[in-house]
């Protein structure tokens, strides 16, 4: 593999053998050649109809098949759609709330903050029952309707959640009859769950801020308590994931040669318009749905326990979804290629769409800005919020990085987080933290992730973001 | 084939993975490397603690991939009736085990939220680097799980 320096962070993987685009890789540092995840992005390359480049972001790390922070945008009628560029949490994801209450404020009552939320919002292994058990109906209508249906139920900080959401909060093809009936039965009690691993609900501080004029659009304001969310589509993108790379790595080869010669089965993927396809795209649109719906669940279960634990009203918490982002997801959108529109799909596997300024698929209150771009960094440090730029919807098909990264694996955390407690050190630097597992905080450890100041920092300086707040931890509650 | 129920706890090593978690089991036979592989998903699910007894049931899988694709619908199976019905195997019997099918008795026991609170989330049984292998002296398997 021939790595050579474009500019800047920016490195390119020469195109060599039946690759059909060359790779782009944002790197913290120059990569290195070994890196196995080098090796997927230019497997990536090898996509049908793939555009321009397969992309990686400056937090990728070996994915099943994909990179995790790889990009791929494929032609929309003759590529390829592929599970393993989705992932397996469907429409994983992050928002932010901004609030009208000061951060000391929450301080004061902090414990009480965080005791209320772990109460509220069930986390961990198999957490399910935040709402009652849904219907058959009442299913099918949060695959359909997405974050829509609860704000319908009352979930909401307020009345325009959906307008900031990426997409609305809904993605418009989604197939509930495509989702089987195993996948409904994984998610059927889980709506409004956080779930585990690197999954958390925080209560932040709006600690700086560096664009002042992009702040204030986003409602960001020193000092502010915020609230950052993130999680995904639960089992049921689960199984959806794994139901099509089951199917897909039995039929690839049906697809022609360019199929048959992916480097590694675990592209498992057919042809965007074939029944295969559609299928796949039909069941993960409605997963990216429930996504969005239990995301949003979410947020109206923690407005509540904020207003409960401070003892105001809902009113005076002041509450508003600042922005919702998906991080793993194929989603259909127009870009310019070689000066052109062009209907394609793009790939994003844990990366964040970033859409620039005057864009009119990103909400009007924030298109003279750039649409947010959400960036959670680790529960110990901070956590970034970006505008998205032109320079990302010509380099990029308007897309950035979407977190810290991890730098050891579990079993290397939990060795170094070995006979310390993890809790008492976040406590004496004013974090409070609750988990349901005492390993999850080991395994999750600041030191476990890279810094990911340094992530949004190789994002700045190619253009492809621009920073305008950061948040700092004050309360964490993990699975 | 001599059928052996094993019960938790049994020996698996636990495989480095950046950001998911693997385990590798041997056993002198297949059927015992099957069952220890249904076993390790236990424990992780478990942090390590036991099940509690539970009623047998009978699960059979094919595959046409061989003995790692069929060790992974096995767990596949195991984890969709863990996340649906909050049931794991404290024991396990393999009854059956050829190139393209394998059933299994496992006493399904409930799970503890309280008692199991260090389990890891398994989200899924990945294919990726699952291995089902004849080794001197044995046999050894793997599976990456993501979560």
């Amino acid at each position: 593999m021939k790595l050579r320096r474009i500019e800047g962070d920016l490195w390119e993987i020469e195109r060599e053998g039946e690759m059909l685009v060359p790779g782009r890789v944002y790197s913290v540092g120059p990569p290195a050649p070994d890196d196995p995840a080098l090796r997927q992005v230019a497997n990536v390359a090898h996509l049908p109809g793939i555009l321009r480049f397969s992309l990686a972001m400056p937090d990728i790390h070996w994915g099943y098949g994909f990179p995790i922070g790889g990009v791929a945008a494929v032609d929309a009628a003759t590529g390829a759609v592929s599970p393993g560029g989705v992932g397996y949490d469907i429409n994983c994801g992050v928002r932010v709330l901004t609030t009208g209450v000061d951060a000391e404020t929450v301080r004061a009552r902090l414990s009480q903050v965080v005791s209320q939320l772990f109460r509220d919002i069930p986390t961990g292994v198999g957490a399910s029952r935040a709402i009652p058990r849904l219907s058959e109906d009442d299913l099918a209508d949060v695959l359909a309707a997405g974050a829509r249906w609860a704000i319908r139920r009352g979930f909401a900080a307020s009345n325009d959640d959906a307008e900031r959401c990426e997409e609305g909060g809904r993605l418009a093809g989604a197939d509930p009859a495509a989702v089987s009936e195993r996948a409904r039965q994984r998610g059927v009690d889980q709506l409004g769950t956080l779930g585990s691993g690197n999954h958390f609900l925080e209560v932040d501080r709006v600690a700086e801020i560096y664009d002042d004029a992009a702040a204030e659009s986003f409602g960001l304001f020193p000092g502010r308590a915020a609230v950052q969310i993130h999680s995904g589509s639960r089992g049921l993108g689960y199984q959806v994931c794994d139901e099509a790379l089951s199917s897909l790595a039995a039929t690839r080869t049906d697809f022609g040669e360019a199929y048959r010669a992916l480097p590694d089965p675990q592209l498992a993927c057919a042809p965007v318009e074939s029944e295969s396809g559609r299928a796949y795209l039909g069941a993960m649109q409605a997963a990216a749905n429930f996504a969005w719906a239990n995301r949003q669940v979410m947020t109206g279960l923690a407005v509540r326990a904020l207003a409960r634990a401070l003892g105001a009203s809902e009113r005076e918490v002041g509450a508003r979804l600042l922005y919702d982002v998906c991080h793993n997801v194929a989603k259909r959108e127009t870009h310019l290629v070689d000066g052109r529109p062009r209907d394609v799909l793009v790939h994003r596997k844990g990366a964040t769409r970033a859409f620039g300024p005057g864009d009119e698929r990103v909400p009007a209150t924030y298109r003279a800005v750039g649409q947010p771009v959400l960036i959670p960094g680790d529960m110990g440090r901070y956590s970034y919020v970006l505008a998205g730029t032109s320079k990302a919807m010509e380099d990029t098909f308007g897309s950035s990085c979407h977190g810290a990264g991890r730098l050891l694996s579990r079993g290397q955390a939990l060795k170094a987080a070995r006979g310390r407690s993890i809790a008492r050190e976040l406590s004496q630097r004013g974090i409070e933290v609750l988990s349901r597992g005492h390993k999850t905080l080991g395994e999750e450890m600041s030191e476990a992730y890279k810094d990911v100041a340094d992530v949004v920092g190789v994002m700045a300086r190619a253009g492809i973001t621009r920073l305008v707040a950061r948040l700092e931890p004050m309360g964490v509650i993990k699975g | 084939m001599t059928a052996v129920r094993l019960t938790l706890p049994q020996p698996y090593r636990d495989l480095d993975h950046t950001a998911d978690v693997g385990v590798e089991v041997t056993g002198a036979s297949a059927e015992e490397t099957l069952a220890r592989l249904v076993l390790a998903q236990s424990t992780l699910l478990t942090g390590g603690e036991l099940v509690a007894p539970g009623p047998d049931a009978r699960v059979a899988v094919a595959s046409q991939g061989g003995l790692a694709a069929l060790s992974v619908e096995l767990l596949r199976e195991l984890l969709f009736r863990f996340a649906t019905g909050r049931v794991l195997p404290g024991a396990c019997e393999v009854v059956r085990l050829d190139a393209s099918a394998a059933e299994v008795v496992v006493a399904l026991g409930p799970y503890d939220p309280v008692r199991h609170a260090e389990g890891l989330d398994l989200k899924a049984v990945t294919r990726h680097g699952a291995r089902f292998d004849r080794v001197d002296g044995g046999w050894r398997a793997q599976v990456i799980f993501d979560i």
